[in-house]
């Protein structure tokens, strides 16, 4: 991982030197910006005059070796990053993000921050960390020279302490992001639910309780629905509870203070079952896990940052497949909350993951909120696109807790309707409910679904359920995301607990 | 339509008498409480016996008319095939029982034009209430959104075959005789105003395409509100044909232009003081030689090229155009379209919701408190950057749609209507899951809903009649 340090600053002698610039401070340089336009006679001024740079926000501008008077060794390249006028966290992680390919082909770079008050010039490296993130395990043959050079950041500053302070915690953060984007990114064939399982259990050595359950406990505890989604896979299920008691001090719980509660769907392969998919773009379902791997993720956060907090996260794990012991369709399960379901389309599986786990989590932790994450429905794409995930909540405030911290973090939610008329989709001839309500709205049925699980009947769960089919993954580049696995939801459900959750 | 007589008493005949009975209430009869009728909304008894049927009609809490028009839906409905009925809304507010009977005429409308007469239905409806001098202006302006509303099922209940694009211009002329002015644009003046995106998608069909402009003055200084309608009298696809199975629904994608058209005739029924406009785009999207292409490009009426992808995503074709003429012709104050534009909005929400797009966030905010108002209920949806960044095309100014798997084709289509608002404040409706009833509900039978109408009336009625205002 890309090594981000904060330093005194000092005139780098190689690599690249970045100057991060308002607009309108491109004409008034200060600090090592400064220092470079004065060791090299004012070339630098003009320079970017002469490249019509003006700070604006997305505007940047390379010169390339420049002539340091009297010979001296300089950075082979300065880099002058626009901030555009108002310089938001948003803005500069954007920025941060926009100067990790301009910088990729230097071993080191310094960014030249002195002007930049701490937690912006932090939400820089951060937007420049994530997007350094690159899963190339399984290259092997690939050239030297096409890799990403870049080892090490040094963050120019004359407040390193508190610039460190407002690092720390985002640090976390992106362990937690890296940690979701490498669960997604790694193939089926490694990734099944065991591995997971044993990958989670390895979180313990940040302080989290990690307990593993197969199928004989799963079995025991009458999870009849994940259980049926697992049947036709070689590969046993798992769940995982993982807690992080911040709140109580990792000790023994004391007053009964309510966990937060996640919950991930973690179909490590979904072929579709019975109900096959069609075979173009179903290498994709690899990341039918990336719900699982958002709860991890943000319980890794929680735990790197030492958060305030009691949360649990829990995750269902199996695979999905086609085979002479796999689920029908027309089958009836039943489900650990004693509910049966007609299984129409084994392809709609996550949702009978999620029943099972779901339920357990309230039975066992009381929550005092549930949140699960699931790349659930096509529908959502088909609704929303990949801009937003779709959010679906029995409860306003949570909701907007939800909208709202994902705006701040740039994981965009939209929230979708729920309905009685919708629920009725869901009625069968012979069990309690069909596990799919037929296209129209299928998203919002598939919420309805989960929300059968949800038991309000001695009091208020607040829930919310984020439909983030469209959004686990990019096909294209994004300012803090690469290509690829996004990571979706970590960022999101760690500034929720932040915001309302902690102390 | 329902007849509807007001009296103050019941006739002495055997015709059903439905009464209303709020929560509460039930006890004052005394077979409700063997039938387990309380008075909860949605609850029917009927007193058994071989004198006139009673019918008891739960209306739970009645917080506002919708509440009240559903129960004269549902008691309609439990009525059955009888040819005369009565209401009895006696002892209720004024604004309660017309209502009530704006409810059952909804209910009670039916397509009956291509059956063999002789099936009984209601016709008649007694409203029996204690003043029927309070009741009447109160159920003037409610018949009026019901008139309008009944206008768009008529025109989407009808055939392609019958309701072809001329059929379709010809009827809404019709609309003169309630003060309504109506200018139909043919090929010659669509190709003088440059609207390429209609005309193209017309090409294909033996029935040209037709702008329709239907203006109510109101009696306020204002500029119009301007409601766009997609008026598709047939959509086969075009060259990128639909499958065949279920192509029948298709003689309903003018439905946009039907609810536009229902409105107006509300406004003119009611009088309404704030002037309205309606543009509607008519059309017949055919398999012809003289078909437009997948790859063609268009110059549209405000002179921005398109690239054409799919030929069967005609109507933001014949919207954007119609859009901008609106915006043009008529510098309106706000401009809502309805069309049956996306299969998308129907995976995204169904047959409940309709989907709701636009620029104005007061308009949106306006638009939806309409909806709740009249049981035509909408849902907020983004158009992202990402989904405008999606239809850059590579010859033209944009494409008409996007080109993959699970494709938002719902925001698509809304950003790119966008492109031809021209500013103006401007809400996008897609109505294509909520134009026709599967099954019956409380204010239809299956078949044409008649979505728009009574919501574009309602928006007018809150929002934009305050004389003060202006």
């Amino acid at each position: 991982m890309l090594d981000i340090a904060f330093v005194k600053p000092a005139l780098p002698r190689h690599g690249a030197l970045v100057l991060p610039l308002a607009e309108g401070a491109e004409t008034a340089l200060t600090g090592l910006a400064q220092a470079i336009d004065a060791a090299t006679g004012g070339a630098v001024l003009k320079a970017l005059a002469a490249a019509g740079f003006k700070g604006r926000k997305g505007q940047s501008a390379t010169i390339w070796a420049p002539a340091l008077e009297g010979g001296a060794p300089g950075p082979a390249k300065l880099v002058a990053l626009g901030l555009g006028k108002e310089m938001t966290a948003e803005a500069a992680e954007a920025a941060g993000g926009a100067l990790l390919p301009l910088i990729s082909g230097e071993r080191e770079a310094v960014i030249a921050a002195e002007a930049l008050p701490a937690p912006i010039a932090a939400s820089l490296s951060l937007g420049l960390l994530l997007r350094s993130y690159r899963f190339d395990r399984y290259r092997t043959t690939e050239k030297e020279e096409d890799k990403p050079k870049l080892e090490r950041v040094s963050v120019a500053t004359d407040a390193a302490s508190a610039v460190k302070a407002a690092w720390a915690p985002m640090r976390a953060v992106a362990d937690g992001v890296f940690l979701a984007r490498d669960l997604v990114s790694e193939p089926p064939n490694v990734l099944n639910p065991s591995e997971f399982a044993d990958r989670l259990q390895a979180l313990e050595s940040h302080g989290l309780v990690v307990e593993v359950l197969g199928p004989k406990e799963m079995r025991k505890l009458g999870f009849g629905a994940l259980l049926g989604v697992a049947q036709g896979s070689a590969e046993e299920p798992r769940m995982v509870v993982m807690q992080w008691n911040g709140a109580t001090g990792g000790k023994a719980k004391k007053a009964a203070q309510k966990p937060v509660a996640f919950i991930g769907k973690g179909v490590t392969f979904d072929t579709g079952g019975i109900s096959i998919k069609p075979a173009a773009g179903m290498e994709d379902m690899k990341f039918d896990m990336a719900g699982a791997g958002a709860v991890a993720g943000v319980m890794l956060a929680l735990a790197g940052r030492r958060a305030k907090v009691d949360a649990v996260g829990l995750v269902g794990l199996v695979e999905n497949m086609p085979s002479g012991s796999a689920q029908r369709p027309g089958d009836v399960v039943k489900t650990a909350s004693g509910q049966t379901v007609e299984v129409i389309n084994t392809d709609a599986e996550g949702r009978l993951v999620l029943a099972d786990v779901i339920h357990y989590c309230q039975q066992r932790f009381a929550p005092r909120f549930m949140v699960d994450l699931a790349t659930l429905t096509g529908a959502i794409i088909i609704s929303l696109g990949h801009e937003h995930a779709g959010l679906f909540s029995n409860d306003d405030a949570l909701a907007q807790q939800l909208t709202a911290a994902g705006k701040t973090v740039g994981e965009a939610l939209w929230r979708m309707p729920l309905g009685e008329a919708y629920d009725k989709q869901l009625k069968s001839d012979i069990a309690d409910m069909k596990n799919v309500g037929g296209r129209p709205g299928g998203s919002i049925t598939a919420a309805h679904f989960i929300q059968r699980f949800v038991d309000t009947k001695d009091g208020p769960m607040p829930w919310a359920h984020l439909d983030i089919a469209g959004t686990a993954w990019t096909t294209k580049d994004l300012p803090t995301v690469p290509k690829g696995a996004t990571g979706f939801g970590v960022r999101l459900l760690d500034r929720l607990v932040a915001e309302h959750y902690e102390g | 339509m329902l007849k509807l007589r007001l009296r103050r008493a019941p006739r002495e005949d055997a015709a059903p008498l439905l009464v209303p009975v709020v929560e509460g209430d039930a006890a004052r009869f005394p077979f409700a409480a063997a039938a387990g009728f309380t008075g909860a909304a949605g609850q029917v008894a009927e007193q058994p016996g071989p004198a006139r049927r009673l019918i008891l009609l739960g209306c739970g809490t009645p917080k506002r008319s919708l509440d009240w028009e559903e129960a004269g839906g549902l008691g309609l409905a439990a009525a059955g095939a009888v040819p005369r009925l009565g209401l009895d809304a006696r002892g209720l507010a004024p604004e309660a029982a017309a209502s009530l009977a704006a409810g059952a005429a909804l209910r009670a409308w039916r397509c009956d034009a291509y059956r063999a007469p002789g099936e009984v239905a209601p016709s008649r409806l007694d409203l029996i209430v204690d003043s029927p001098e309070a009741v009447l202006p109160r159920w003037a302006r409610a018949e009026a959104a019901v008139r309008g509303c009944l206008l768009a099922r008529e025109l989407v209940a009808m055939p392609a075959n019958r309701l072809t694009t001329r059929e379709f211009a010809r009827r809404l002329e019709t609309l003169a005789e309630h003060g309504i002015t109506v200018d139909v644009l043919g090929r010659k003046r669509l190709r003088r105003e440059g609207l390429g995106g209609l005309l193209a998608v017309g090409g294909g069909s033996a029935n040209p395409p037709r702008l329709a402009v239907l203006r109510w003055r109101g009696s306020v200084a204002a500029p119009p509100v301007a409601f766009i309608g997609k008026g598709l009298c047939f959509d086969t696809g075009g060259i990128s044909i639909k499958p065949a199975s279920g192509m029948q629904e298709m003689k309903a994608d003018m439905a946009g232009a039907a609810a536009c058209a229902g409105a107006m005739l509300a406004l003119a029924l009611r009088r309404s003081p704030a002037p309205a406009v309606a543009v509607l785009a008519i059309a017949e999207n055919m398999t012809g030689a003289a078909s437009y292409r997948p790859g063609d490009v268009l110059r549209m009426g405000s002179g921005r090229t398109v690239e054409v992808v799919d030929t069967d995503a005609e109507g933001r074709l014949v919207l954007a155009d119609a859009l901008h003429y609106a915006a043009t012709q008529f510098r309106p104050q706000a401009m809502l379209d309805l069309a049956t534009l996306t299969g998308a909005i129907v995976t995204a929400l169904g047959a409940h919701r309709a989907g709701l797009f636009g620029t104005d966030a007061a308009l949106l905010a306006q638009a939806a408190a309409a909806g709740e108002m009249v049981g035509e209920r909408l849902w907020p949806m983004p158009i992202g950057t990402r989904h405008r960044e999606d239809l850059r095309s590579d010859i033209a100014d944009l494409k008409q749609c996007a080109t993959g798997r699970f494709l938002p084709d719902a925001c698509h289509a809304a950003a790119f209507l966008r492109e031809f608002a021209g500013g103006v404040p401007w809400a996008h409706l897609d109505i294509a899951g909520v134009d026709t009833r599967a099954e019956a509900g409380a204010l239809g039978g299956k078949g044409p809903s008649g979505f728009g109408a009574r919501l574009l009336d309602m928006l007018m009625q809150m929002y934009f009649e305050d004389v003060e205002r202006h």
